[in-house]
């Protein structure tokens, strides 16, 4: 009896690593493939069979992309980003305070009704049909304004969602202290509740970074040419007659690093925001 | 001091509210208005009124009817092949990998997909599956015939490959999450019991992660259907409507055929139907958890 179990369980033991090794080049190979790709000269990338290490390995992809219009749609993305991000975590600890302390669950109650409308369950294609004719009317397509509000209104929710838990963690009577030292709305949250949720202003900001960072359909409507963002301009790559998938595995590999950063930094925090 | 803070309190949202009602939900109330109209603002301004019409052709609509098919594949059956695949890794990573170490090397490695860019990982995946791309030439090279993996046939199944590929992570990381929560006595009490490993799974683990798993499966749902970025990288749609989702024909008919009307009538159903279903599927778990538990 007890041996039997015993090889049934060494059975399961070998079929489930056997499949987890599996699973890893599956998640891994793409991932490597691009990095690989992007190394490589243009007339290497279509061998047969493929060549797993680049042959020549040339840094030519990367010196395109960033001497032309890849660098200045990463530039778009990255200003946009930054902007956006920095305003919504400003508003975004304003109101998840207000949310946190306000005595009655009337308030938060609501907004988390719009927040489980607005970024869980409709679909954004709902939204950005409409959004895109006001900015089309208003003459704001392809400027920074357009991008900037419409992003900060997808994302606020999320940011004050993160802030929100961090800033329910703040004892009252530290603020209460404060405001009996004297110190003013202002002073007491700038001295006392900000640097208590250090950790959570940081994890708000990186998510919702790489949230803007990736985003596409709101890229692809509401850029164009003053603006550029990279989401909106990795399509253009594969038109032609010959697609230069080693500038397109460049700019993807330049896409992700900060990411990958970001998800190191922030593993075990990204962990508990997504369990939520 | 309440009384003090009380109107400060309301002060501090306005900010936010003011976005969020501008460019949220306004435009989404105006866009019903604009669905009882045919209106293409590129031939002119003027919006003729149809009432309901735009709903009523929604449903006779064959474009529309065979995407929504589709997207029972593609968001459903695709969902629930990560929700198990998620659940086959999970449970080997708590089972068999005791190195800490390792288990948090796997696992960041797992996540990055998840950070990516969807069109990136559309763009990425193309290289791969497109007809000189790396999979067909490694065919070839062993002899092989190379396959049209985003033709009439296996479109549809090679963008939910790469949703699988960039996706199956959160059903993971929840599903981890919640076997590491379960009491470990638990497991032990069942060893010392000569309870088999089937047992112990179908008793102990799977009643614990009943709730992990709905959660994944509707996180994982909602997004599946609302995103048209792979679509419309790797397909758009096509070849001819073969991988066209709901949200992308959405997508075609207010952007591509400018009848606006439609589209926002389109883009209403979609979301009332992704309302309701979810309303629905949370009504059904929750009893079953307490009927359960």
């Amino acid at each position: 009896m007890n041996t039997t179990r015993r090889k049934t369980f060494g059975m399961g033991k070998m079929l489930a690593l056997v499949g987890l090794v599996i699973y890893t080049a599956f998640i891994a190979f793409p991932i490597y493939w691009t990095i690989n790709s992007s190394f490589k000269d243009i007339n290497h990338v279509y061998t047969v069979p493929p060549s797993f290490v680049p042959p020549k390995p040339t840094l030519s992809a990367y010196r395109w992309i960033l001497g032309g219009s890849g660098k200045n749609a990463l530039a778009g993305s990255l200003i946009v980003a930054l902007v956006t991000t920095t305003i919504a975590v400003i508003l975004g600890i304003f109101a998840s305070y207000a949310f946190s302390r306000y005595p009655k669950g009337k308030l938060s109650d609501s907004f988390n009704f719009f927040f489980l409308l607005t970024i869980r369950i409709f679909p954004p294609i709902a939204f950005l049909l409409p959004i895109f004719w006001l900015w089309k009317l208003l003459g704001l397509i392809d400027t920074y304004p357009a991008l900037i509000m419409t992003y900060l209104a997808f994302n606020i929710p999320l940011v004050v969602w993160i802030l929100r838990s961090f800033i329910d963690e703040v004892p009252r009577s530290l603020e209460e202290a404060s405001y009996l030292d004297g110190f003013s709305f202002l002073q007491t949250l700038r001295r006392t509740t900000v640097p208590l949720i250090g950790t959570g202003i940081a994890v708000a900001f990186a998510l919702c970074w790489v949230f803007i960072w990736n985003e596409f359909i709101i890229a692809y409507l509401l850029s164009g040419r003053h603006v550029l963002l990279y989401t909106a301009f990795l399509p253009s790559l594969r038109r032609g007659m010959r697609v230069m998938w080693n500038q397109i595995s460049a700019i993807s590999v330049l896409a992700a690093i900060p990411c990958i950063i970001i998800l190191i930094v922030f593993r075990k925090h990204l962990t508990r925001m997504y369990l939520k | 001091m309440k009384k003090r803070k009380g109107p400060k309190t309301y002060l501090l949202v306005i900010p936010i509210f003011a976005v969020i009602l501008s460019v949220v939900i306004f435009p989404l109330i105006w866009a019903i208005f604009i669905s009882f109209h045919e209106w293409n603002p590129t031939v002119s301004p003027e919006r003729k009124f149809v009432g309901i019409g735009n709903f009523i052709h929604a449903f006779t609509d064959p474009r529309f009817l065979d995407s929504l098919k589709r997207m029972l594949y593609y968001s459903g059956f695709g969902v629930i092949l990560q929700v198990f695949l998620g659940m086959a890794v999970a449970l080997t990573l708590v089972n068999y990998i005791k190195s800490d170490k390792l288990r948090g090397a796997l696992l960041i490695l797992y996540l990055v997909p998840m950070m990516m860019a969807p069109v990136v990982v559309g763009q990425i995946w193309v290289l791969l599956v497109t007809g000189t791309g790396t999979i067909n030439n490694m065919l070839v090279s062993l002899g092989l015939s190379p396959v049209a993996w985003r033709g009439k046939d296996l479109a549809l199944t090679t963008v939910m490959v790469t949703d699988i590929w960039q996706w199956t992570s959160l059903p993971l990381l929840v599903i981890y999450a919640g076997r590491i929560s379960i009491p470990q006595n638990l497991y032990e009490a069942a060893y010392l019991d000569g309870a088999s490993d089937w047992m112990i799974f179908r008793r102990i683990t799977l009643p614990y992660l009943m709730i992990p798993l709905a959660m994944a499966f509707l996180l994982r749902f909602m997004d599946s259907y609302k995103y048209l970025d792979k679509v419309f990288i790797m397909t758009y749609g096509g070849p001819g409507t073969a991988s066209e989702l709901p949200v992308f024909y959405t997508f075609l008919v207010g952007f591509s055929y400018y009848k606006v009307g439609y589209a926002a009538a389109l883009g209403w159903i979609i979301g009332l139907a992704a309302v309701f279903f979810m309303l629905l599927f949370w009504k059904i778990i929750r009893r079953r958890a307490i009927e359960g538990g």
